[in-house]
């Protein structure tokens, strides 16, 4: 089922002019990065071009941020070599291969190691995958290695503004808080810090093989506000693909904020120990993320450090009906809203086409995401999950939008079935254990539920800090009591197709920071370890 | 592609900036990730990466409003025209507002020669990269119980030129390794099962010596063989030994509360005279904030405003008696500008480390967190404990545990803290920021009434 279309009042964001230009004379380099048969060559050219306006109570700040380079690229059947730079004068690239080529020919093959060619994919088989409309719609009958290919992500109100009119929505939003505060019963004295941040970047990459060239732009926009009392702190977090529409939000959700705030003051602390939770949509991503998300990333797999694939290849059950988690880079309407999620694009860093995939269906896992080497080393099917923190890192197998799928409850029955417990709602990081299966899940504070109803108290950690849950993965995911629906406050059939991914960002282990989608429906579970 | 020169030129040029600081680096870096081929060590990726990034920080005069002024943060692209981007930073600085303050009219002389930089890896990355590469074929060669699974091999050297309107220009250069290995083991278990878990352990450093990669990559394996089959902590709360690496990162988040711009946001901040750890009735800390450490994480000559960094004792026996306090922060609060970077450094206790797992009857030691997260603000923390020792001294015995978390808050757990006598050299770099962690100092604290759930 095709997500929701491109209406003519949406525009898509075009590839700039000056990197239209240079993509013109990169095929030329692709017949040096293949001069050896075994070897395939492929290229990747990336811009991230950013401005982050911050507006304070006692001033407002701008930074811009450009990162450009280019990462020529040599497989040769044991070693994915890689060569990066920023010195993108069309001149200098040829001698730039050159001498990559050199280094990659001067490489002996590793003794004992298995030779593994890759032949890259035509546009034919790349159709043949379920893909979503919006990018079908933008392939041309004619798309070839010399017939480029652009995608671009669509928007409503342009993120091109003046600083001014950005400081102006900024200062207003921090007005708007000090208004509310009152609302909140919160003393102006009582808010000492209120901060607002609005970033918009325009993501650009080309990506060039012997069968496909193809570019995308995706403008990515978030805004954040912060409120503090002290050392209590609240925050909003909005952010999508898109324009201006990705960051609309209503006096009801800073009040919220600023409630939530108050209530932070005299917080109690948590008894550490076992508790019946109502976890909210971004924590459900957190959850989803952390347990077969990275665990089912197939290079942590390839190397050994995954139970996910020894689990993966016995049909072992590791967790109950309600356990099924999706990884999508593919979502262009995110829970219905007429934008793309945090974490979607059209192709990963090394030209897949991205494709919904099941991780885990009712608690089977299936085969894990993969970028271009650990799909090859395991003999699985590639997904669009090659990802990098920047041209100038190294490519990885990472998550995208990672979600589970939606169940069929509303809210109120979901807090009705909680009674007497907890609903959490506000993330604190969070960390894998893809070998020993643990799982780490940060919560910033709870709120209590008595009868199905909020009572108004909150409760940090026992000292007074972050409240982490944790427990063993498979444990935790046949402890999921029921699930919520993706419109959650109707009784009526959902018409999103999937569930609203919030915007996040995943380091792998400890490093190697990506911006990834953290969604999906509510999901009560029972017996969860909280301390 | 224009040059610095021409920069400056530009910058000068324009009436409205009224000053600049400029930043290159010129980056160099190669990473190898290795792994294994059935029995064959390889290399699954290899990365040769050459970069160059450009900042410029101006401030405009806005006019009308001498108190004031404009700020921007650009980096600029050297393949695109000069003009337009300084003009574009320009626009966008006048409408931002910022409280004025100058850079320092002082510019320094005789600025200290530091050791920041790996001699070896800044004659020739390339080779360093293959020595080490050989170096990891040898530990991985040798026979274990456990089994190899790989490992990342990171080395940068980072050359800076750093430039400020008032007329001071810099150079420096710092090396930084970066080294994860990750070993696992598989036994049986009582039903017959395959059962197997890892551990991975991760290094950073600047000079590659102080990584001891040998040991750590023995040390990585017999902590994998200890991970497998474990019981969870039981909850209660524990005396608790944490290691340098988990120092570091706390005693990092606290000095934060000593920064004027803190003070200046009414963010927490700890204030000059106040006590560090509030009644603490264990070691009474002593800090010092020491830029010139050989080596370290944060071995710098010069803050980023220009001002000489020399060493600061921060707190001295639990009482603080220096702010951290660069010279915009100077400026907007009146008082005098003072080391404002530098690694932390913390003086020793007086017990060793079997004395501190001693020190109760029941000692929890943490071996390796899952995801340590600190709050700069509150002082807590909290982590699921992804490897730990309990030392019963009750019954004499040693024994590991695994999964629960920990849930603790420097102002209260380290009250009663006790510091070992022996000290340790640690750094960590985060990709998103110039600015490392250096830290030397005890290379254990028991903590005390930490709460910890099983």
């Amino acid at each position: 089922m095709p997500s929701q279309m491109a209406t003519p009042s949406f525009q898509r964001a075009p590839l700039s002019a000056d990197l239209t230009e240079l993509r013109k004379v990169l095929p030329e380099l692709l017949p040096i990065l293949e001069a050896k048969s075994d070897w395939y060559g492929s290229i990747l050219l990336e811009r991230r071009s950013s401005k982050t306006y911050t507006a304070n109570l006692k001033q407002t700040q701008m930074s811009e941020n450009v990162s450009m380079g280019i990462v020529l690229r040599i497989y040769d059947g044991y070693t994915l070599f890689e060569q990066a730079t920023d010195d993108i004068q069309a001149d200098s690239l040829k001698k730039f291969a050159l001498e990559f080529a050199d280094r990659v020919s001067k490489s002996a093959a590793p003794s004992g190691a298995t030779l593994r060619p890759y032949r890259p994919v035509s546009w034919k088989e790349r159709l043949k995958a379920n893909l979503d409309i919006e990018i079908t719609s933008q392939i041309s009958p004619e798309a070839s290695a010399k017939a480029p290919v652009h995608f671009g992500v669509q928007f409503s109100r342009t993120p091109r503004q003046t600083t001014q009119q950005y400081f102006e929505q900024l200062k207003s939003i921090i007005h708007r808080c000090q208004a509310l505060a009152p609302a909140a019963e919160l003393e102006s004295k009582e808010l000492s810090f209120v901060m607002a941040r609005q970033s918009f970047a325009e993501e650009e990459s080309v990506f060039i093989d012997r069968e496909a060239n193809m570019s995308q732009t995706l403008y990515r926009i978030a805004l954040t506000v912060i409120t503090m009392s002290g050392a209590d702190r609240t925050f909003m977090r909005l952010g999508g693909l898109g324009g201006l529409e990705v960051v609309d939000f209503t006096d009801t959700d800073l009040t919220e904020m600023l409630g939530n705030l108050k209530a932070l003051k005299s917080a109690h602390k948590l008894d550490p120990g076992k508790y019946r939770v109502l976890f909210g949509p971004v924590l459900t991503g957190v959850l989803a993320h952390e347990a077969f998300g990275h665990s089912q990333e197939a290079d942590t797999c390839a190397r050994g450090r995954s139970k996910a694939w020894d689990l993966h290849k016995s049909g072992a059950i590791v967790g109950n009906e309600h356990a099924t988690i999706l990884n999508n880079p593919a979502i262009f309407s995110n829970g219905g809203k007429g934008y793309a999620a945090w974490g979607s694009y059209f192709f990963d860093e090394e030209g897949w086409l991205a494709t919904e995939q099941v991780l885990l269906d009712k608690g089977v896992l299936r085969a894990p995401m993969t970028n271009l080497t650990s799909a090859i080393r395991l003999n699985i099917p590639r997904t669009a999950n090659g990802k990098r923190e920047s041209w100038a890192n190294g490519v990885y197998t990472r998550q995208t939008n990672t979600y589970f799928s939606p169940g069929n409850k509303t809210l109120d029955e979901l807090m009705s079935d909680l009674g007497d417990g907890f609903l959490a709602l506000h993330p604190a990081g969070g960390m894998e254990d893809p070998k020993g299966m643990g799982i780490q899940v940060g919560i910033s504070y709870l709120q209590e539920v008595k009868g199905g109803q909020l009572t108004g108290r909150v409760y940090k950690g026992p000292a007074g800090g972050d409240i982490q849950m944790t427990g063993y993965t498979p444990d935790v995911l046949n402890q999921i009591v029921a699930k919520s629906k993706i419109e959650f406050n109707t009784k009526a059939p959902d018409t999103a197709k999937h569930p609203f991914n919030d915007a996040g960002g995943c380091g792998k282990y400890h490093k190697e920071f990506v911006f990834a989608g953290c969604g999906g429906p509510y999901v009560l579970l029972d017996q969860v370890i909280l301390g | 592609m224009w040059n610095l020169n021409e920069l400056k030129s530009e910058l000068k040029s324009h009436a409205q900036v009224k000053s600049w600081m400029i930043t290159q680096e010129n980056v160099h870096r190669r990473e190898r990730y290795f792994m294994m081929d059935k029995a064959a060590l390889v290399v699954d990726q290899d990365r040769n990466v050459h970069s160059q990034n450009i900042q410029v920080k101006i401030a405009v005069k806005l006019p009308g409003h001498p108190d004031r002024q404009g700020e921007i943060s650009k980096k600029l692209f050297p393949a695109m025209p000069l003009k337009p981007q300084i003009e574009s930073a320009i626009e966008a600085a006048l409408q931002t507002d910022h409280k004025a303050w100058n850079l320092p009219s002082e510019i320094p002389q005789d600025l200290p020669v530091l050791q920041t930089t790996d001699p070896r890896m800044a004659e020739d990355l390339d080779s360093v990269t293959d020595q080490v590469t050989k170096r990891i074929s040898q530990v991985v060669a040798k026979k274990k119980d456990t089994a190899f699974n790989s490992a990342e091999l990171f080395l940068s050297v980072h050359n800076r030129e750093f430039y400020l309107s008032n007329g001071l220009s810099h150079r420096s250069s710092q090396s930084r390794v970066y080294i994860e290995a990750a070993y696992s083991f598989a036994k049986k278990n009582a039903q017959g099962e395959l059962e197997s878990d890892e551990y991975l352990n991760t290094r950073w450093g600047v000079n590659f010596d102080d990584l001891a990669l040998e040991e750590m990559f023995e040390e990585t394996s017999d902590r994998a063989q200890h991970s497998l089959g474990l019981d969870k902590p039981v909850t209660g709360k524990y005396p608790v030994i944490i290691d340098a690496d988990v120092l570091s990162t706390l005693f990092y988040s606290h000095v934060s509360q000593l920064s004027s711009a803190n003070a200046y946001n009414e963010l927490p901040s700890i204030a000059v005279g106040a006590e560090f750890i509030p009644e603490s009735t264990g070691d009474l800390l002593t800090v010092t904030l020491d830029p010139s450490m050989p080596y370290g994480g944060d071995t710098i000559a010069l803050s980023e405003q220009g001002l000489l960094q020399k060493p600061v004792k921060i707190v001295d026996k639990n009482r603080v008696i220096s702010s951290l306090t660069d010279k915009q922060f100077a400026d907007y609060l009146n008082k005098p500008a003072t080391t404002s970077r530098g690694n932390v450094v913390v003086e020793p206790g007086q017990l060793n480390y079997s004395e501190l797992t001693k020190h109760a009857p029941r000692v929890l030691e943490i071996l390796q967190f899952s995801g340590l997260f600190v709050d700069p603000y509150s002082g807590t923390f909290s982590s699921e404990i992804r490897l730990a020792r309990v030392y019963d001294n009750t019954k004499g015995t040693v024994s590991y545990i695994k999964g629960g978390s920990l849930s603790g808050s420097i102002r209260e757990n380290f009250k009663g803290i006790r510091l070992s006598k022996n000290r340790i050299k640690r750094a960590h770099f985060e990709s998103n920021s110039n600015q490392g962690h250096g830290y030397f100092g005890p290379d254990y604290a028991l903590l005390s009434d930490v709460s910890i759930v099983g």
